[in-house]
């Protein structure tokens, strides 16, 4: 037979330099891979390149790219003077980490003095919506506006410039600038709630993809000024994307630990009662490490980096990759004579269709298009083959001399369970199957999927409470979710998105949406300009209206006539978009895609949308097209959900005819029915407890394939060894569990159903697979 | 000019303490949650050759706000508080210390200014009267002085701009009802958001 011959060749010390090269070869690779920057930490990088044409995705990435980098500060205090002074401490704590390009107390004044000076000369061609609407309908209505601020006790502030803007017609125009009134105080943004004055500080960090260290020192100072503040009798609140991302780098820090020592600490004991012998512990370690620091190299020179969350479900391998080992040791329980190599010698068959399993079920998720999973499936593999590998190839001289000669309490336990427990299955099968039957359908049926891309983010509630306070407080910042607008050129452009904007306004009165941003309502096209200069010529120059209010307000004749030459000098003046977007801010700036040879494109940004269907009507307008990034990747996973199902489907199917042709049809369909039943277990389970049920879960359950196909091929192929393998499956059984049960307390929804769903699978498959070899199934 | 303007938008006021003769002034003010009275107010713009002049009605509640009603030439309404100030145009983007001052003066509760003017004057049996200089460097290039006086009520408000640039309220017929009118609470309730 092949395997003999391979095994006559088998030689314990030319394998172990053979591993042992290949380990130097990680070292010299690791060496390279790990003192660069290697770890990824934003959500953002979990999520898929969308599938859509590339100038959305080019808007999306504009979009996002303010959202990504803001830190948003809010200090309260009783007045607006404390709550001012704690900001200022704020400030100097923020300027003082070096976290930040830009940190913005003060509203930056020579910007808006800047801006009005290069805009002023434009003042008959720039009007407001407003204005324009009021000159169109009934210029007088301007006048008696005019006089109204004029007789104001705060009119002087509005009416600042009358010299030179008799009308105001560029106050206007320059107040509509900002829709959205924020009260200033000593030049800073100051919020008002029933309890507090709340003053505004917005940072900006210098790198929109933060490294662990430095999201460390964001949470630090957040925390440290958090307490300073609250000393000093204020109250702190801070929001933004890279505070989520930090405190989902945190948790899966913490969890990363609590899996990797839980596991651990688990294996050890374990082991060490078992085997009452340090060896196959550290051996069992050193396969696992081996595999974990491989499988670390491998997916960064893959990758170029990795995601935290990769480690976290990394971590959970631990428990899998032990399984190889433990089969190992365990089997030196199985015969008086047994020496490592005869052990491997009979262990390999089921080691190999284990690894095979395994490997298969883990390059399902490499199917998946989320660059996470992804990386979950290579690194899972490359950690675990090489963990295999080690066992294989290093474990015959380390172990050599090896034999356990008590009889661990463990196995007493596990050869009675093995003994007793098929018999009670098969004797009470009846009414068990039909529990079974009744669990599994009544779970299944209770199962609701859920596929919102939001799962994939672990936020505290307190974290999404103040995020929604802020919000309320502070209505500034954009939704996800915007309208793109094109036109084949900048006319037609500008057309387009007057009429979306047209359309925006009434919903806007409807509540649909709290507010609105695009380009057009502050930019007028060259030709808007010139109409908006010929109405104020119809409506005041001309008709004498400008005469009379000035002569009235009692302005010198010399001034009425200034102003007439004025306004005649000014006729062919018209300013292009990118002069008015050198004067506009960032956020106005970002709007604007630019011009390509077919088409220009500009993004309208929104803000407290209530009414999404509303807003997705106005598609039919043309050049219109709403996107919904985060709909768009929720849609994505429920595609891909469905793609999962008949992926897992498929491997199932490929995992029988493997084993159909290698051990027979029967005895194939009973070795699969073990992890069959354990992920409809699994399914129903999520159903009874209400757990959530996405993409995930199903990738989960084809790790729930290879554990329970790995328990049941080792139970048929045990033979006279049932009571060692019990023993083996046993414990092996125990650590993935606690590996993946770990998991399952992950504040990260989706981590959590993972380990859920793993866990469920695997003590089923455990009780189940006893019964293969005995009451079911031949040894051929 | 257009400097200044843009200055008064984005600033306010500074702070600091109060002195015995504005303790002195405040002890003799009227101070109750409401106060009612007619105004006068007149501006001179240096580039009009004729004062703007209006006239109406204001009601100050201590904790609601100001409603400042012009009657004459044109009827227009201004409605501010602490966060808010409003008119027939809709809020408007003014500081909220705005409201602070302009509450602390029709109130009569003087002592909340000296945290943002330096301030002198004098205090005889007849009447009292304080000149208030913005601490502020920034504020100080728009506003020189305001100008107070009254005796058991504030009389006269007078702000005198750098710019040359004159503004004279005179207030009379004050009262101090005990209940705000029905219009007057529904003004009031357009402040709250």
């Amino acid at each position: 037979m092949n395997k003999s011959r391979i095994l006559s060749a088998y030689h314990p010390k030319a394998t172990a330099w053979l591993w042992l090269l290949g380990m130097i070869l990680i070292s010299i690779l690791g060496i390279q891979a790990l003192t660069r920057d290697w770890l990824e930490t934003g959500f953002l990088a979990l999520l898929p390149v969308t599938e859509q044409k590339p100038e959305v995705a080019k808007a999306v990435q504009q979009h996002n790219e303010l959202i990504t980098r803001k830190v948003i500060w809010l200090t309260g205090a009783s007045t607006s003077q404390a709550a001012i002074a704690h900001a200022q401490q704020l400030k100097q704590n923020t300027l003082q980490s070096g976290l930040f390009k830009s940190v913005v107390l003060e509203l930056p004044q020579q910007q808006y003095i800047k801006s009005y000076q290069q805009l002023f000369p434009y003042r008959y061609q720039l009007l407001d919506a407003q204005t324009r609407g009021i000159l169109s309908k009934n210029p007088k209505d301007l006048i008696s506006q005019n006089l109204e601020i004029l007789y104001s006790p705060i009119g002087q502030m509005q009416a600042a410039n009358l010299e030179r803007d008799p009308l105001l017609l560029f106050s206007r125009y320059f107040d509509a600038q900002n829709p959205i009134k924020l009260n200033l105080e000593q030049g800073i943004v100051v919020l008002h709630d029933q309890q507090q004055n709340w003053a505004l500080l917005i940072t900006e960090l210098n790198d929109s993809n933060l490294q662990l260290d430095k999201l460390e020192t964001l949470l630090d100072l957040v925390n440290s000024s958090q307490a300073q503040v609250q000393a000093a009798g204020g109250e702190l609140m801070v929001t933004g994307m890279p505070l989520f991302t930090a405190h989902g780098s945190e948790t899966a820090k913490q969890e990363i630990s609590t899996v990797g020592v839980g596991s651990s600490v688990g294996i050890l004991l374990v082991m060490l009662l078992t085997f009452r012998s340090p060896r196959p512990l550290l051996l069992s370690f050193l396969a696992i490490g081996s595999g974990m620091f491989a499988a670390l190299v491998v997916s960064i020179l893959f990758f170029g980096k990795i995601h935290i969350i990769t480690l976290v479900f990394g971590a959970s391998l631990i428990g899998v990759a032990d399984d190889y080992a433990l089969h190992f040791c365990c089997d030196s329980f199985g015969s008086k004579d047994w020496n490592p190599r005869r052990g491997l010698k009979f262990i390999l068959p089921g080691l190999a269709i284990g690894l095979l399993t395994n490997l298969l079920s883990y390059a399902g998720l490499g199917f998946s298009p989320f660059p996470g999973l992804q990386e979950v499936a290579l690194f899972s593999a490359i950690g675990l083959l090489v963990a295999w590998l080690t066992v294989v190839l290093l474990f015959p001289l380390l172990l050599t001399g090896f034999k356990p000669e008590h009889e661990p309490r463990l196995l007493k336990l596990s050869t009675y369970w093995q003994q007793h427990w098929p018999d009670w299955m098969l004797k009470n099968k009846r009414w068990l199957i039909l529990v079974l039957l009744v669990f599994i359908i009544g779970g299944i049926w209770q199962l609701t999927p859920q596929d919102d891309v939001r799962l994939l983010q672990s936020a505290s509630p307190e974290l999404m409470k103040t995020a929604d306070k802020i919000r309320e407080l502070f209505p500034v910042s954009q939704d996800n979710q915007f309208f793109l607008v094109s036109g084949k050129d900048q006319n037609d452009w500008h057309q387009n998105e007057q009429r979306l904007l047209n359309s925006l306004k009434p919903l806007q009165q409807q509540q649909v949406l709290k507010a609105y941003q695009g380009l057009s309502s502050y930019w007028p096209d060259e030709r808007s300009q010139q109409e908006n200069y010929r109405l104020l010529k119809q409506t005041m120059y001309d008709s004498g209206l400008l005469k009379q209010y000035m002569a009235d307000l009692g302005f010198s004749e010399d001034a009425v006539k200034a102003e007439l030459k004025q306004f005649k000098d000014s006729e062919n003046k018209s300013i292009s978009l990118p002069e008015w977007l050198a004067t506009a801010d960032e956020a106005k700036q970002s709007l604007w895609l630019g011009c390509d040879s077919v088409r220009c494109q500009s993004i309208v940004s929104l803000t407290g949308i209530n009414d999404f269907s509303a807003l997705s009507a106005l598609q039919s307008l043309q050049g219109v097209s709403l996107v919904d990034p985060v709909g768009d990747l929720s849609a994505l996973f429920e595609r891909y959900r469905l793609r999962a199902s008949a992926l897992l489907i498929a491997v199932y199917g490929l995992v029988l005819l493997g084993l159909g042709l290698k051990f027979g049809w029967r005895n194939a369909l009973i070795i699969t029915s073990v992890p069959v039943v354990a992920v409809l277990v699994s399914l129903a389970t999520l159903g009874w407890f209400d757990q959530l049920f996405s993409l995930f879960n199903l990738f989960a359950l084809l790790l729930v394939l290879g554990i329970g196909i790995d328990d049941a091929i080792f139970f048929f192929i045990a033979a006279d060894k049932r009571d060692s393998t019990s023993l083996a499956v046993t414990i092996s059984a125990l650590t993935t569990l606690l590996a993946f049960g770990l998991l399952a307390v992950s504040s990260t929804e989706i981590v959590h159903a993972f380990g859920f769903t793993v866990a469920v699978g695997i003590l089923t498959a455990l009780v189940l697979s006893p019964l293969v070899g005995r009451g079911l199934g031949k040894q051929h | 000019m257009i400097l200044k303007a843009l200055l008064l938008f984005l600033l306010s006021f500074g702070h600091s303490y109060a002195g015995d003769l504005l303790a002195q002034i405040n002890a003799r003010l009227v101070k109750t949650v409401i106060t009612n009275g007619n105004f006068q107010q007149e501006k001179q713009l240096k580039i009009l050759s004729r004062p703007l002049i209006s006239t109406g009605v204001f009601t100050y509640h201590q904790s609601k706000g100001v409603i400042w009603k012009t009657l004459t030439p044109v009827v227009s309404l201004l409605l501010v508080n602490q966060s808010h100030l409003l008119t027939n145009q809709g809020e408007q983007a003014v500081p909220a210390a705005f409201g602070r001052v302009f509450q602390a003066m029709l109130g009569g509760d003087l002592t909340q200014l000296a945290d943002d003017f330096a301030i002198t004057g004098t205090d005889q049996k007849a009447s009292w009267q304080l000149q208030l200089k913005p601490k502020d460097e920034l504020l100080q290039k728009i506003i020189s002085t305001i100008v107070l006086s009254g005796d058991n009520e504030l009389r006269l408000l007078e702000i005198q701009e750098t710019s040359g640039n004159i503004t004279h309220i005179k207030f009379d017929q004050i009262t101090h009802p005990m209940q705000l009118t029905r219009e007057q609470e529904s003004d009031f309730e357009r402040l709250s958001p």
